[in-house]
């Protein structure tokens, strides 16, 4: 029994060495898996976190980039007329300046209807596409849903897998025409990432939906922002499509099966489905250096001091854009039992635990948002005070400066529960809620 | 006779103007509610277009589905994998032969997206057959029941959809459509709002939920809050719950339907009854001037009869009394002096009946020679000096037009004659008739003065006019055709001079001009 389990984990070894042998060196994307404890206390079930990074490879030159089609989606409602339209076209303009002719750009604007600015098109005729954004002016009401819904029909004229496909959406407002709760967006968010399109949210200014706009970008896997002042737009922009000119992975699947006897608990952050023993999740697309990661509590039976245990095998599959083929990697994990406390500490692993400790925190943050909006201020406060805590503790002892500054946020997130910046507040704690959920890249 | 004729009159114009406005109002409303209809049509059928558009996206549905499910037979495994990969499924289900649902799995693990689908899907457990049984107003199946089909119910915020699908085994697969994924794409594949080439340039299509909600809208036109549309349309099963609306700005509808309809009409009415008045009016003058001078001929012919009777009387009279008893010789000469004069008055009577019945025919010409005014003058004085002089009436003739000149005795003697006889008739009383004439170059002028009552003031004019004697009073007792005064004006002014009542303070006084031009310019003219 034991000897058949060291087999596996070799063989397991041999199988990830000569899968990964060929492209190692190359463009390939980096698939880590790890417990946060590979050394188990001995004789006890315990709860360990299995971490699957993905890390994206780089791109060397720019010729070689992922062309994109993007798909602008500019709310145009009443809200944004003034400074706001006006940063808004700055910063489209700015940011479809980086763009060159391989790529694809469409303009959609909306407010109660939805304009066409500029249908799906080469970035060739950059001046067209100017005169086009110029033409933007703001009033009337909010047909958020469909705005994207055009959006997402731009994009569909050139969907092609070989490119980063990607709406970005900017709104200062609620959406009042149309499918607008929080849930229906989310279904259309769901619904599009399935065609691999992405919907990124950039909301502008105190007065946007945040629930809608994030549950919009995370369901779609895209990014989202909060940006309160719109000068800010075009830095937010500049990262947006630094970060859809960076993909080099797209319709990444990782399926990551536990071995016979293991239990998986649940995910934290990056949602998956649970299906008996299989945990899968989706990834729209990876960029370049950027680590994405799925993370799973599983359960694991008492086991005998020194034995070795399989936890999980993971399989990955995604579409390499550089080199144009779907890619598959597989990997493995064991655990090791030991009764020396010691050893189970020094073998601890700070990134996964770092990585643990953060989404604990950030589903803390979430529930003390959910207080907060059932008007339970001082439960809410007082469990983000708990959070900065805890946060602060483990960044002690982790050594971490991510978790020393989640636990400051966490502190000035309960200091605002009752004040004016309330609003505001919200919307940078859902910003930082799904960044640190979806491992997003600013 | 009056209030009769302006009845009549009224009724000639009402009637008819009544009934065309009538007729006009009708007609432009038909023609509104034709145009109207034609509009409306014109949008239903714009509206059948776009769902036209949306069925032919249904369609593609369907075919994509039954081309996810293969042959029909579906297991479990791929109908969760199918709603996990597909971006237009949000879940699926199947149910064996019985009804009794295999998936999603009645014991095993699900996850929160099967959960809330068990729970929006509650009527199709309820019930399992029901889903693809027909409706009950739908005609029997001819043949074999259908093997697909929608299903619609009714769940939370709306309407859900599934195509269900029945393998030959009887195993019945669903597949539930994402109704927002659904609402994208029509949104996608309906038109967007342009403003430089607008598809709807005064319209606005809105497409509404069953709540009444829009849920996608195109358009320029910005309908009003509450505003009715000009035609709505519910789109193709299975998505009847959701209504197409056309909205288009009623100043468009009427510009369409031609509004100018009406003012035509109601312009068109008045033109016609001003016209119809104009006639009737014309008419009416006519008439009752035609009336008039019937009557006034009736009444000449009795003036003249009588007239003429007087001196035919006298002449007979003492014709006879000379025939039977021969008086002395002096009575003799007074019967035939009588019968002298009374010729004359007779001739001069009959004289002016020809000239005036001359004028009506428009036939009144001079026929001038060359001769003296002051002798022609003098004879119509002399003429008259005996019936003047046995009425008591002195007469002074101050003559200064002894030139040689072109004139129409016969006109000059009819005025100087008629205007005498008045003097002799009304003026009698005054005892004084002076005549002054004198010659101004090419005119000659003639002043006839009497001291008689003279003419009122304010009557100078009617004098002149035909079959007009003054107050009764005046004519008590005197007899006149009523001609004399008009035919003496129409002779002088035929002579190129005019007859004129001059202002005087004692009597009438006459001023008579002619052009008379001088022998020798007469010669002179070719």
């Amino acid at each position: 029994m034991r000897t058949t389990t060291w087999v596996r984990v070799v063989m397991a070894g041999l199988l990830l060495a000569v899968v990964a042998a060929p492209v190692a060196q190359a463009d390939q994307v980096k698939l880590n898996v790890a417990l946060g404890k590979p050394f188990l206390m001995a004789d006890k079930q315990q709860k360990a976190f299995l971490k699957v990074g993905l890390t994206g490879f780089v791109m060397k030159d720019e010729a070689e980039r992922t062309p994109v089609n993007v798909a602008v989606v500019i709310d145009k409602s009443g809200s944004m007329s003034g400074e706001k339209i006006q940063k808004a076209k700055e910063a489209a303009l700015m940011a479809i300046g980086k763009l060159s002719a391989k790529d694809i750009v469409s303009v959609v604007a909306y407010n109660h209807t939805v304009e066409v600015l500029l249908p799906a098109t080469k970035v060739a005729d950059k001046a067209a596409i100017r005169a086009a954004i110029q033409k933007l002016s703001a009033g009337g009401n909010t047909a958020l849903f469909a705005g994207v819904s055009k959006g997402a029909d731009e994009l569909r004229k050139f969907l092609d897998k070989d490119r980063a496909n990607r709406i970005i959406l900017l709104s200062d407002g609620l959406a009042n025409v149309g499918p607008s709760s929080p849930a229906q967006l989310g279904e259309l968010g769901l619904s599009l990432i399935k065609e691999g399109i992405s919907v990124t949210t950039v909301g502008l200014g105190s007065d946007y939906n945040e629930d809608l706009m994030t549950e919009l970008a995370r369901r779609s896997d895209g990014n989202h922002a909060f940006v309160s002042e719109p000068a800010d737009l075009a830095r937010i922009f500049k990262l947006e499509f630094g970060d859809v000119l960076a993909v080099v992975a797209q319709e990444v699947v990782v399926k990551v099966t536990c071995a016979e006897g293991i239990r998986p608990l649940r995910l934290l952050g990056r949602k998956g489905e649970i299906d008996g023993q299989a945990v899968t999740t989706t990834l729209n697309q990876l960029t370049s250096q950027q680590e994405k990661y799925l993370l799973i509590e599983v359960d694991v039976p008492a086991g005998e001091e020194n034995s070795v245990r399989d936890v999980a095998t993971v399989s990955l599959s995604y579409l390499n854009m550089h080199t144009k083929t779907t890619d598959r990697l597989t990997s493995a994990v064991a655990v090791r039992f030991t009764k020396s406390e010691k050893r189970v500490e020094g073998a601890a692993n700070k990134d996964v635990l770092v990585a643990a400790v953060e989404q604990i925190g950030n589903d803390t943050n979430k529930r003390a948002v959910e207080l907060r909006d059932q008007g339970k201020v001082k439960e809410a406060e007082k469990l983000l005070k708990d959070n900065a805590e805890f946060l602060a503790a483990k960044a002690t002892k982790l050594q971490s400066v991510r978790l020393r500054t989640q636990a400051d946020f966490n502190n000035d997130n309960a200091g605002k529960l009752a004040t004016d910046e309330w609003k505001e507040e919200r919307k940078r704690m859902r910003d930082d809620q799904l960044q640190r959920e979806a491992q997003r890249a600013y | 006779m009056r209030p009769k004729l302006i009845t009549i009159f009224l009724l000639i114009v009402l009637v008819p103007v009544a009934l065309l406005g009538w007729l006009g109002l009708r007609v432009a409303r038909d023609e509104q509610e034709i145009v109207e209809h034609k509009f409306r049509n014109i949008l239903l059928g714009k509206l059948g277009d776009v769902d036209a558009t949306v069925a032919g996206l249904m369609a593609d549905r369907e075919r994509e589905l039954l081309r996810l499910t293969g042959n029909g037979a579906a297991d479990a495994a791929s109908l969760r994998a199918l709603a996990r990969t597909s971006p237009i499924v949000q879940q699926t289900m199947l149910l064996d032969p019985h009804g009794v649902r295999l998936h999603p799995p009645p014991a095993g693990p699900l996850n929160e997206d099967e959960r809330a689908f068990l729970r929006r899907a509650e009527p199709i457990w309820r019930d399992p057959q029901a889903f693809f049984r027909p409706p009950d107003d739908a005609p029997p199946p001819r043949a074999a029941l259908p093997d697909h089909g929608w299903h619609v119910w009714y769940w939370g915020e709306g309407i859900h959809i599934i195509f269900w699908r029945r393998a030959p085994s009887g195993h019945v697969a669903g597949m539930e459509l994402s109704r927002v994924r659904l609402l994208a794409d029509i949104v996608g594949a309906l038109p967007a709002t342009d403003p430089l080439e607008p598809a709807l340039p005064q319209g606005r299509v809105v497409l509404a939920d069953a709540k009444g909600g829009a849920i996608y809208q195109w358009g320029a036109y910005e309908p009003a809050k509450g505003e009715t549309p000009q035609a709505s349309r519910s789109l193709a099963h299975p998505l009847e719950a959701w209504q197409l609306r056309y909205f288009a700005s009623n100043t468009d509808l009427k510009r369409a339907v031609g509004g100018g309809i009406l003012v035509t009409v109601v312009a068109g009415t008045i033109v016609v009854a001003v016209a119809l008045v104009g006639l009737g009016i014309y008419i009416a003058r006519e008439t009752s001037r035609e009336m008039r001078e019937a009557a006034q001929r009736v009444n000449f012919v009795n003036q003249v009869s009588h007239e003429l009777k007087t001196p035919l009387t006298n002449i007979r009279l003492y014709a006879e009394l000379l025939e039977t008893a021969p008086p002395d010789p002096d009575r003799r000469a007074r019967y035939l002096g009588v019968i002298v004069a009374e010729s004359q008055r007779l001739s001069r009577l009959i004289g002016n009946v020809l000239t005036f019945a001359r004028k009506q025919r428009h036939k009144l010409a001079l026929r001038p020679a060359a001769g003296r005014v002051d002798e022609r003058i003098a004879a119509v004085i002399e003429h008259f000096r005996p019936s003047l002089a046995a009425k008591g009436v002195d007469i002074a003739f101050d003559a200064q037009a002894g030139e040689p000149v072109i004139f129409d005795a016969d006109a000059l003697e009819q005025i100087l004659g008629n205007l005498f006889y008045n003097v002799e008739k009304y003026a009698a009383d005054g005892g004084q008739m002076s005549v002054a004439s004198r010659q101004n170059g090419a005119m000659t002028t003639i002043e006839v003065a009497d001291r008689g009552p003279g003419i009122p003031r304010g009557q100078e004019e009617r004098i002149f006019e035909p079959f007009r004697r003054l107050s009764n009073k005046l004519a008590d007792g005197v007899t006149g055709t009523g001609i004399g005064l008009a035919i003496a004006r129409d002779l002088a002014r035929l002579h190129g001079g005019d007859l004129r009542l001059l202002p005087s303070d004692l009597g009438a006084r006459f001023e008579l001009t002619l052009h008379t031009p001088r022998t020798q310019e007469a010669t002179a003219q070719p």
